[in-house]
């Protein structure tokens, strides 16, 4: 199961960060949202999760065995919500800068400087 | 359980009740200045403690550590706690003379709550994913104080330092897996027992791993090739809260290199991080100050000033690779944490004072804040003195604690650049002196609010006097926080107790 997610996680952390990359805010918005799902499955993987491990916590738990690590799920959970909120965030952000602004392209933005503060 | 969590759940609980009394702004300063001074209050008993009895832990829902949420507040978690809170009800209650009634009305007072929230949890975790929640608080109520008010500049700036934290949170839970599929924990009392006698293949891994989390640490604290960020958003923050920025920011940062990569990192080969540290703080220096000396703003130049005082702590980290000096190069740090939180944020309040005086940004249109505004003057030369480090303020002793540790290992090119950064320290603060303090007023502009702006900033001055000149129980602190990070047995005893080395991939 390892090599296919590290397929699946390193298309998602190229093609993050190349949208990341992209002179447009929207594109920006998706390639964080491309990478914080690289990163989720990463932190899965990380927990040594295979397709033999079983759920823990669910049936009596004498057999130890081959259950699979509660930790990175939950961190994983932990990030999830973190990005969601930080994500739109981000959406809304680029919102208002395209409504000041009148542009999506992050290099066309006026360079910094106090002369356009209102 | 013990009382340690109060200091987050007591911004937590003053955000949600200023949330509710949006739209009474006399309300929500009382309620959230009495909080953050109980809270500074609280904060250096809670240091008097356990400078005394030893390190408090607190675990979450009662789950032993490692599994369980540790909250541990040792003495750096103290010392930084101390500052936090103390500088963040300085830099609120100067806020109030030149926050507007807009800016209160789009959540300014709760989003700072939450900021305070997200420093002070950063400081208390003893866990490492803990630490990118804590981080991310922070980060969400920092764009809400940067953005408050939403004027043009804010908000592109704002974009800009969201996209650069939003890359930064993703390293850091990168860099997280990668630490976690090696060693199987993330809390870092396990963490230093487990690394502390780790050689060879596995010690490698662990080092590339930690590699990541030293970036997204660089980039917080704004160290060289990561500060590109800084110098165009912190001018935009509303004035009064840029003290609170550019003081406690970056230096939670600076505090996490010095908890993860002194504290708990002990494997072999960890040095080699430290030492990429110390030639990055070398270029952090040089460049921050060549950046603040062509700069024609004076909260520009303060900007570009933080990331070369980073440098310095960056450096007393740096140093620790060499274990005759670390315990002095940790101390040094220690005490210019301390230094330099009190002084940066009161030379960002009273600079503020300065624009506000004289009605003027532009150093260049400025002039007469000395005739407008005499002891706040007066103030800011004493704070830019002591950031360029002059005695006999507490600047002069910080540098030489680091230069003495450098000259003691032989890290001559290091303290050279030291040495010329605090002259060119020197330059620019003169600059800012001569343009917007010296030279005549012009005529009809008035001193409003003056007062209420210098007042706060006042302690933080009397601090940076009283720490120069009686530094004995702070450098008698510094040393022994420098003692408890190198060698860390009372923090693992008291987060992990006396287990057993547990099952997994130990």
């Amino acid at each position: 199961m390892e090599l296919p997610l590290a397929l699946v996680i390193g298309l998602l952390f190229a093609s993050g960060t190349y949208c990341l990359l992209r002179p447009n805010l929207v594109r920006m918005v998706i390639g964080f949202g491309l990478l914080s799902n690289a990163v989720n499955l990463m932190m899965i993987v990380a927990g040594g999760y295979s397709t033999a491990s079983r759920a823990p916590f669910v049936n009596d738990a004498a057999d130890t065995t081959g259950l699979m690590d509660p930790l990175p799920p939950d961190i994983v959970l932990t990030a999830i919500v973190i990005n969601f909120a930080v994500g739109a965030l981000f959406l809304s952000i680029c919102y208002v800068v395209f409504r000041d602004h009148g542009t999506d392209d992050p290099d066309r933005l006026a360079r910094a400087g106090f002369e356009d503060e209102a | 359980m013990n009382s340690v969590v109060l200091f987050v759940l007591v911004p937590f609980v003053t955000a949600i009740v200023l949330a509710l009394l949006n739209g009474r702004p006399r309300a929500e300063r009382a309620i959230g200045a009495a909080s953050t001074i109980a809270l500074a209050a609280w904060s250096f008993m809670v240091l008097a403690q356990v400078d005394a009895d030893g390190i408090q832990v607190s675990m979450m829902g009662g789950h032993a550590a490692p599994y369980g949420i540790s909250f541990v507040a040792d003495r750096l978690a103290c010392i930084m706690l101390c500052l936090s809170t103390s500088v963040g009800a300085v830099a609120l209650v100067s806020s109030f003379a030149t926050v507007t009634p807009a800016q209160e009305k789009y959540f300014f007072h709760p989003f700072f709550q939450i900021a305070l929230l997200g420093v002070n949890w950063s400081f208390l975790t003893g866990d490492l994913f803990n630490m990118f929640v804590a981080y991310e608080v922070m980060l969400i109520g920092s764009y809400g104080v940067m953005i408050v008010g939403a004027s043009r500049a804010q908000v592109r700036q704002t974009l800009m330092y969201v996209a650069v934290n939003l890359v930064g949170g993703t390293l850091f839970v990168t860099g997280l897996a990668l630490i976690y599929a090696t060693t199987g924990t993330l809390n870092m009392a396990d963490l230093a027992r487990y690394t502390a006698d780790l050689h060879g293949e596995r010690a490698g891994i662990v080092t590339t791993a930690s590699m990541v989390l030293m970036l997204v640490f660089a980039l917080k604290a704004a160290v060289f090739p990561v500060f590109f960020w800084l110098p165009d958003s912190y001018p935009v923050v509303p004035s009064g809260m840029n003290g609170f920025f550019a003081g406690l920011m970056t230096k939670v940062g600076v505090y996490s290199l010095l908890r993860v990569f002194v504290m708990t990192f002990q494997q072999e080969g960890n040095e080699i991080v430290t030492q990429t540290l110390l030639v990055l703080s070398g270029f952090t220096m040089i460049l921050g100050v060549l950046g603040a000396v062509c700069q024609w703003e004076i909260r520009r130049i303060l900007s570009w000033h933080v990331i070369s005082q980073v440098g310095y702590m960056v450096m007393g980290i740096g140093l620790t690779a060499n274990p005759a000096i670390a315990r002095a190069a940790t101390a040094g740090t220690v005490f210019y944490i301390v230094h330099h939180i009190i002084v940066k944020s009161s030379l960002f309040l009273l600079g503020d004072l300065a624009e506000h005086v004289t009605g003027k940004r532009g150093l260049k249109n400025m002039g007469g804040a000395l005739v407008l505004a005499p002891v706040a003057s007066a103030m800011f030369f004493v704070a830019a003195v002591s950031l360029a480090g002059m005695p006999p303020f507490s600047g002069f002793l910080s540098k030489l604690l680091l230069i003495r540790a450098g000259l003691d290992g032989g890290n001559w090119i290091i303290v050279a650049i030291a040495i010329v950064t605090g002259f060119l320290t020197i330059m620019s603060m003169m600059k800012i002196w001569s343009y917007a303090f010296w030279g005549t007023p012009e005529a009809g502009t008035t001193a409003p609010h003056s007062f209420a702006m210098a007042a706060p900033a006042s302690l933080l001055v009397a601090a940076t006097i009283v720490l120069g000149v009686w530094a004995q129980p702070l450098l008698r602190l510094a040393d022994a926080t420098a003692a408890d990070l190198l060698e860390p047995h009372a923090y693992i005893q008291a987060v992990l107790g006396n287990q057993a080395v547990l099952p997994g991939a130990h």
